[in-house]
């Protein structure tokens, strides 16, 4: 199953396609990290493959 | 090396304890799990870790390992969100292990050789990945590793009904980079998660050799309040434990009594060690704290009989009646009902909680 993540450009912490795309636009969870992370910053290859198998990615 | 220390999931064989924070912080001998893990990724030399959270208790671990200065590590933090499987908590780790290999430690799990031998096993060769196996009594309970005589293993087997060996594998893993294209062509199991025991197999089927390790001494999975009893027993019965609080004249202070130095036993109380009380709290006259028992920051014991128990902290014991066997979550309050009428108990029990009166 393809993983695809993304990571914060500021502070490094590393976020799941999952968790983005469940919060379309989020606070970088990073410790003190004020970066806003949104799931547009995967690239459009990324998006489009994992709304295509978004059941994957659900429990 | 890099680490990979997993610390989602959703802790629901300790609830309550777990209602209001991660498994992975209930103290085990007034240290939470999770740093035992931590020293045991420093002590193998792995000073880079990726710290994997889930939805549950993000915040709270962060806030405990922080950057991991602290410790002496380097502390990346990865974001799984949904528990899709150990393997999937693998693969969120790929940017941060690079080209690396990785150990990946069940943040839950405790052991007491930690695990430096595994570490060096697993680069003594040209190993796919290495796992860590104990000897167990029930090996139909668990997944099972068959090994050849060098130790590599053949075969992986979930919980089998007839076992080749007895050898379980426990939550400790080395992976070389491999692993990754392995997760990418892994497809989730019929509960719905990537499986970490496929990724090994699929490794195996690769053609890439397994290097095992059985770990001698104790290991312990701290999911149940059980386990964090028997942890808490196996912590106390091997560590150091210093007196460097104040025992009054008139107490009774015998074997070996971890005191944190804002702690106090006054006269009339009996502590009778392997036992751990952490900083502010206070053991008063007529309190009796029996073996393998810690009592955790802020709490006060007023003529209780405790024993084989773990007060998590912040809390009041003042019960004429005997605890043991027991595990307190933080803030719990245990009063007397003596003098009350009508004679019985009095409880405020939160969702999930076990007691036996």
């Amino acid at each position: 199953m393809r993983i695809i993540t993304h990571t914060c450009p500021q502070c490094g912490t590393i976020v799941s396609a999952n968790e983005l795309e469940s919060s379309r636009v989020m606070k970088c969870p990073g410790l003190s990290c004020e970066s806003v992370l949104r799931f547009d910053d995967l690239s459009d290859e990324e998006q489009e493959f994992f709304v295509n198998h978004r059941e994957q990615y659900r429990l | 090396m890099k680490g990979v220390l997993l610390s989602g999931g959703t802790g629901s064989r300790l609830r309550p304890i777990t209602h209001t924070g991660p498994k992975q912080l209930v103290p085990v001998a007034n240290k939470p799990v999770l740093e035992y893990a931590i020293e045991d990724l420093k002590e193998a030399g792995v000073t880079e870790i990726g710290v994997v959270l889930g939805h549950k208790g993000r915040e709270e671990i962060q806030e405990l390992l922080g950057d991991g200065s602290k410790y002496g590590v380097d502390i990346t933090y990865i974001v799984q969100g949904n528990p899709l499987g150990l393997a999937h908590a693998a693969g969120c780790a790929r940017d941060f292990v690079g080209d690396d290999d990785f150990v990946m430690y069940l943040g839950d799990n405790i052991l007491k050789q930690g695990i430096s031998e595994l570490v060096e096993s697993f680069q003594q060769g040209d190993y796919g990945a290495g796992i860590a196996l104990q000897e167990v009594d029930n090996p139909t309970q668990f997944g099972i590793a068959n090994v050849d005589d060098d130790g590599n293993v053949t075969e992986l087997i979930e919980k089998p009904d007839d076992p080749p060996t007895n050898l379980a594998l426990i939550g400790i893993y080395v992976f070389s980079n491999a692993v990754f294209d392995v997760i990418e062509r892994l497809e989730p199991s019929w509960r719905g998660e990537l499986e970490i025991t496929d990724a090994i197999q699929t490794l195996l089927e690769d053609g890439n050799a397994i290097n095992s390790h059985v770990v001698r001494g104790w290991w312990k999975d701290t999911g149940k309040p059980e386990d964090i009893l028997e942890a808490n027993r196996l912590v106390l019965e091997d560590k150091d434990l210093a007196r460097e609080g104040r025992i009054d004249p008139g107490a009774t202070v015998q074997g070996r009594v971890e005191l944190h130095e804002t702690a106090t036993i006054e006269a009339g109380a009996t502590v009778r060690g392997p036992v751990s009380i952490a900083e502010n709290s206070v053991i008063e006259s007529g309190t009796y704290v029996g073996p393998y028992t810690s009592i955790g920051p802020n709490s006060t014991l007023e003529g209780v009989h405790l024993e084989n128990s773990v007060v998590i902290g912040d809390s009041t014991i003042s019960t004429t009646g005997k605890i043991v066997d027991s595990l307190l979550g933080r803030g719990a309050n245990v009063g007397r009902a003596d003098e009350l009428l009508p004679e019985g108990r009095r409880l405020v029990v939160g969702e999930n909680s076990q007691l036996k009166l």
